[in-house]
């Protein structure tokens, strides 16, 4: 099994009475682009700022490469970190930004010109002020800052805000280039679309909390032909899984709640008709817009969700 | 650790020496130093306490009657701009980090952020030693210039140079500890500025207060650190003034720095 690069233990984040983040865990292995994805404000910087020790989480654990991150003994050639790009202060020149880093972190000078022209930000750049860049040029100096140390681990928070299409396809090819390479990458996005492409795994996170994590084909259901949902949850569930179990077709759950089976739609919906059971969905799984339709419905629908849930566990009783 | 590093890299130029090696206080204390002045205002500030340091010895050289006193004078004279401007250098070694948010690079590359605070305090101590001498330099070319001799033995010193370095050192440390007590740069600038004149008011009408505020008005205590040999309990005055100034300030600070999460 290859190690894991990133770790989040059960992490859980409370502000006063609110819960940022509850009970987050998954893992990132090298080679491997990890999409963490949600809406603003679902929880997905502060699980970063708690990997990246800029957040003490209330309880559970983060580690990188093994370790609590604020534990490596020089950080920035191990890790590279990109929380906000506008973070930076606005009368200094980009190049002395990467220059100073460069020096406190023991890496030879000339990397910071490598890394400037890498992200395509010129020498008339790399003389300008922070305050004069935009947010596009701060979010590519950002990302430079981020591989000056060389680093096996790049965690980023919403890398694309404020880049054209271009420098997004751009940015997406650089990050799929580093894990195809050995390297590890999380990172974050509230577009599904951004990330779909690159990501070898999906964590979704809603209102603090992990609905769904996998690679894209399980989350969409790929090798399974047939998504099938009931009408009234639980018993009719195990009324249909009895009804297929009958003519020999395997079911697993979906992440999103409904079934999902290997059969044709039409085989299923015949095995439900002999059970008796009422359907509220039959389709074919797979499509990319079903992943989109997905993400809308973890991320949209998790009050209704967590609201019909005692009435489930009752009726499952 | 993971032994997967140098599966790839990026460009090509990377020394590897320090790759599982602690950056040293003396390289924090550099990149530190560096800091303070790479920035636009950064960069004037140092400037602007050097050219007027100057002015001030010029004038305080050029006004002074030819007694044997004159290089004290002069260096007391000179020792003012720092004494107004290194604390606003000290808040804003702080702050700066905190307004601009360059906490985030700052502590992803050091994590330890007492680590960060005790190279801060090292570039402080440097900064104001090379402006005491330089205050040492522009009051003898200044003095110099003026056609006055280092005359008798007692003129300057060599207490006198080294309480004016503690006088600008205490001062700078004094805003770095107001500055991470309150991380914003104006209200920190203000505070340090006022909190001692507060007590002063205070003090002059309070009547219990007197006894304390002889001990603990920075005005008095510190004053004469540029102008006399201190006597023993001035001394003690002086040492429970910046006890007081720098160590509630900064245990605030560092209690705020230490557990606080940040934007």
């Amino acid at each position: 099994m290859l190690p894991d690069m990133i770790e989040a233990n059960s992490l859980t984040k409370r502000y006063g009475g609110r819960t940022a983040v509850r009970d987050v865990s998954f893992r990132c292995e090298p080679g491997t682009v990890t999409g963490f994805l949600g809406p603003n404000g679902a929880g997905k910087s502060t699980t970063l700022k708690m990997l990246c020790g800029m957040a003490a989480p209330t309880s559970g654990q983060a580690t990188v490469l093994g370790t609590p991150f604020a534990k490596l003994a020089n950080p920035g050639r191990h890790v590279g970190v990109l929380i906000d790009a506008s973070a930076q202060h606005s009368g200094r020149r980009g190049g002395e930004v990467l220059a100073t880093s460069a020096q406190l972190m023991g890496v030879d000078h000339k990397r910071v010109g490598e890394m400037l022209e890498l992200v395509g930000l010129d020498s008339s750049a790399a003389r300008k002020r922070v305050g004069k860049y935009s947010l596009g040029m701060r979010q590519r100096l950002g990302i430079a800052h981020a591989l000056l140390g060389d680093p096996e681990v790049l965690i980023f928070d919403e890398p694309a805000n404020g880049l054209d299409p271009e420098g997004m396809r751009w940015m997406r090819a650089l990050l799929r280039d580093f894990a195809d390479r050995g390297g590890t990458v999380l990172l974050s996005s509230h577009l599904l679309g951004e990330v779909q492409a690159i990501a070898d795994r999906l964590i979704v996170i809603a209102r603090g909390e992990i609905v769904a994590q996998g690679t894209p084909g399980e989350l969409t259901g790929s090798g399974a032909r047939t998504i099938v949902r009931t009408a009234d949850g639980a018993p009719s569930d195990r009324a249909l899984r009895r009804a297929l179990a009958a003519e020999e077709i395997l079911v697993r759950e979906s992440p999103d709640g409904g079934l999902l089976t290997e059969a044709d739609p039409e085989v299923v919906g015949r095995a439900a008709l002999r059970g008796g059971v009422a359907l509220t969905e039959l389709r074919p799984a797979g499509d990319g817009a079903s992943l989109e339709q997905l993400f809308f419905q973890l991320t949209t629908d998790k009050t209704e969700y967590h609201a019909e849930l005692p009435e489930l566990q009752e009726t499952a009783r | 650790m993971s032994s997967s590093a140098s599966l790839r890299s990026i460009g090509g130029s990377v020394r590897q020496t320090s790759k599982n090696q602690r950056p040293g206080v003396g390289r924090l204390i550099t990149v530190e130093l560096r800091k303070m002045v790479n920035t636009r205002s950064g960069f004037w500030v140092p400037i602007a306490v050097a050219a007027l340091t100057a002015l001030v010895s010029i004038i305080a050289a050029s006004n002074h009657g030819g007694n044997d006193g004159t290089f004290a004078h002069v260096l007391h004279a000179a020792s003012v701009p720092g004494a107004y401007l290194l604390p606003v250098m000290g808040v804003l070694l702080i702050c700066s980090e905190y307004s601009q948010r360059t906490t985030l690079t700052t502590y992803t590359l050091v994590p330890n952020r007492w680590r960060v605070l005790g190279a801060k305090l090292g570039a402080s101590l440097i900064v104001s030693t090379i402006a005491t001498v330089a205050a040492l330099l522009c009051t003898v070319v200044a003095a110099s210039a003026f056609g006055h001799a280092p005359g008798g033995t007692g003129s300057l010193p060599l207490t006198i140079i080294l309480q004016a370095w503690l006088f600008l050192a205490g001062g700078m440390v004094m805003g770095m500890a107001f500055g991470a007590a309150i991380l914003v740069s104006a209200p920190a600038i203000v505070g340090y500025l006022l909190l001692p004149v507060v007590w002063n008011g205070l003090a002059s009408n309070i009547g219990w207060l007197a006894t304390p505020a002889r001990w603990l008005d920075s005005d008095s205590t510190l004053g004469p650190l540029t102008t006399q040999n201190l006597s023993g309990i001035q001394w003690a005055h002086a040492a429970a003034t910046f006890a007081l100034w720098i160590g509630v300030p900064l245990v605030v600070g560092l209690t705020r720095i230490g557990r606080g999460d940040l934007d």
